[in-house]
């Protein structure tokens, strides 16, 4: 990634977009979840998506990944759109995606080394020791070098939250979608997460997008904001611009926690 | 749920576990975990319930033979309901209670926590991850469990027909041999592969559809177990007229 990112290069040459959401629309029975989503992710940028609790910021989330099916929408990825993509289409996505779950959905019968380097496995054909080297390079990434071979099910949470951050980047992805990194958390080591990701995108270029309801977060790491709220997108620009906005919806959100 | 949909959605996820399986490589090595882990977890409890259930089909064979003076058909009745109807049945029942049950837990838990979604994003199929094996483990351990059942079945039923009973262990076994003859065995394992089929699928469907929440697993781990043994019944009925009638 070039280290240049003044303002003028950034109004001149636009970004490339790295994931466009057109009009995704989602109910579960009568809940109307999602009603008209519209949102371009910049590459190489940190997208952070705010919105109360509830709002649908996960089930947008899974629609980037193909996890879940809108009822009418698209989501565009390398000309790919995940709203009906094959199978094999969506794999051909997925390996250069990497996502955190909220609750880190790690294997709980495996050590934490081990989940990390679950993904090599499958996708790699490294031998069972650089598997493990590797796992532990990421382990030190995350500045969690110690756990290695404890079990996951004896991790803290702020612990949980770094291993799967771990086992995200692990394959070096171009995307990594990040569902609340500090949802649970103490804020010395929300902290320590949102420093790891202002680095991995520093030294990775790594585009991330950020779900969260944590607006000092958003502040720290995110180039663009989106503001979810009822259904919709109410607000979505860049940072310095997103802090002016006179949404009334956005103005709440801020004052609540700034 | 309603019937048709809850029908098509089963129906996806059998063909689902099928296009899996046959797509990717066989996990060889976890499907012989899986059955080590079946066969061992319940080697113990079926051989307790296999000899108590083996000396009252003596017993009871013996009661009933006796007001006919026919107690020489005891060992006839043993093979007859013993090795073709009981043993099958019995091995599915106690899989289903535990294998099948720890099977629906875990994937449900994974449900709800997520972790099958992580494996979809993963790049990785679950269907292949969290079934394949399982279903290939419980189809090569359920025949050999009925098998190891239907032996001491049968010779805790000998043991009690000449030893309480004081009948006579030739007549036994030429009457038991009589009637029963390998070809029974052959069914009795096409039976149990029948009976882990249904298990596995059932377990694993309630699993992968479980509800959220610790009530979620615990609705999805019954559902299976119920639906598992109510299946096993009434399919243990519609082979034994099928191979045996
Ligand atoms: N699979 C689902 N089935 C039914 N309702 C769902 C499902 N997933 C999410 N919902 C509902 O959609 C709404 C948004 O959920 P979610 O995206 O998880 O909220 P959040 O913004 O807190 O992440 C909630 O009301 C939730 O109950
Ligand atoms: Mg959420």
């Amino acid at each position: 990634m070039s280290p240049d990112r003044t303002s003028v290069s950034r109004t001149l040459v636009p970004d490339p977009v790295a994931i466009r959401i057109e009009e995704l629309r989602k109910s579960f029975g009568d809940l109307v979840v999602l009603d008209g989503v519209s949102l371009d992710i910049l590459q190489g940028k940190t997208t952070a998506i705010l919105g109360p609790s509830g709002c649908g910021k996960s089930v947008l989330l899974k629609h980037i990944v193909g996890l879940l099916r809108p009822d009418s929408g698209h989501v565009w990825i390398d000309g790919i759109d995940m709203a009906i993509a094959t199978p094999e289409e969506k794999l051909q996505v997925r390996k250069r995606f990497g996502m955190l779950f909220q609750h880190g959905a790690l294997f709980e019968d495996l050590t934490a080394g081990e989940n990390i380097a679950f993904p090599l496995r499958y996708h790699t054909r490294l031998t069972a020791a650089q598997r493990r080297a590797r796992a532990q390079e990421v382990l030190e990434l995350v500045e969690m070098p110690e756990l290695h071979d404890r079990p996951t099910s004896a991790l803290s949470g702020g612990q949980r939250k770094r291993v799967a951050l771990a086992r995200a980047i692990v394959l070096e992805p171009q995307v990594v979608l990040f569902d609340e990194p500090n949802s649970g958390l103490d804020p010395m080591t929300s902290t320590t997460i949102d420093d790891l990701i202002l680095r991995m995108k520093e030294r990775l270029g790594i585009t991330f997008v950020v779900i969260t309801h944590d607006i000092v977060q958003a502040v720290r790491i995110s180039d663009w904001v989106g503001m979810l709220w009822q259904g919709r997108l109410v607000a979505y620009a860049p940072l310095p611009v997103f802090l002016h906005s006179e949404h009334p919806i956005v103005r709440r959100f801020l004052s609540r926690t700034l | 749920m309603s019937l048709l949909p809850g029908l098509a959605r089963f129906g996806r996820f059998l063909g689902q576990i099928v296009w899996s399986t046959v797509s990717n490589p066989l996990p060889v090595g976890r499907a012989l975990e899986e059955a080590h882990r079946i066969g061992v977890n319940s080697l113990p409890i079926l051989l307790v319930v296999s000899v108590f259930v083996g000396t009252n089909l003596s017993v009871q064979g013996a009661s009933a033979f006796s007001t006919i003076h026919a107690e020489r058909y005891v060992g006839m009745f043993v093979a007859l309901a013993g090795v073709r109807e009981m043993a099958p049945i019995m091995v599915a029942s106690m899989v289903a209670a535990k294998a099948g049950t720890e099977m629906a837990s875990q994937i449900a838990v994974m449900r709800i926590q997520e972790q099958i979604d992580a494996l979809e994003v993963m790049a990785i199929d679950p269907y292949w991850f969290l079934i394949t094996p399982r279903l290939l483990g419980i189809l090569l351990v359920l025949p050999a469990l009925t098998m190891i059942s239907i032996f001491t079945l049968v010779v805790s039923a000998y043991g009690v027909a000449i030893t309480q009973l004081g009948l006579d262990g030739h007549t036994f076994l030429e009457q038991a041999t009589a009637t029963t003859h390998a070809m029974d065995l052959v069914y009795c394992a096409v039976k149990a592969f029948v009976f882990g089929l249904v298990i596995c699928v059932l377990s694993c469907y309630h699993g992968f559809t479980s509800g959220a929440g610790a009530s979620g697993v615990g609705r999805a781990t019954n559902a299976a177990v119920v639906m598992a043994a109510v299946s096993c019944a009434i399919l243990n009925y519609l082979l034994s007229e099928l191979l045996f009638g």
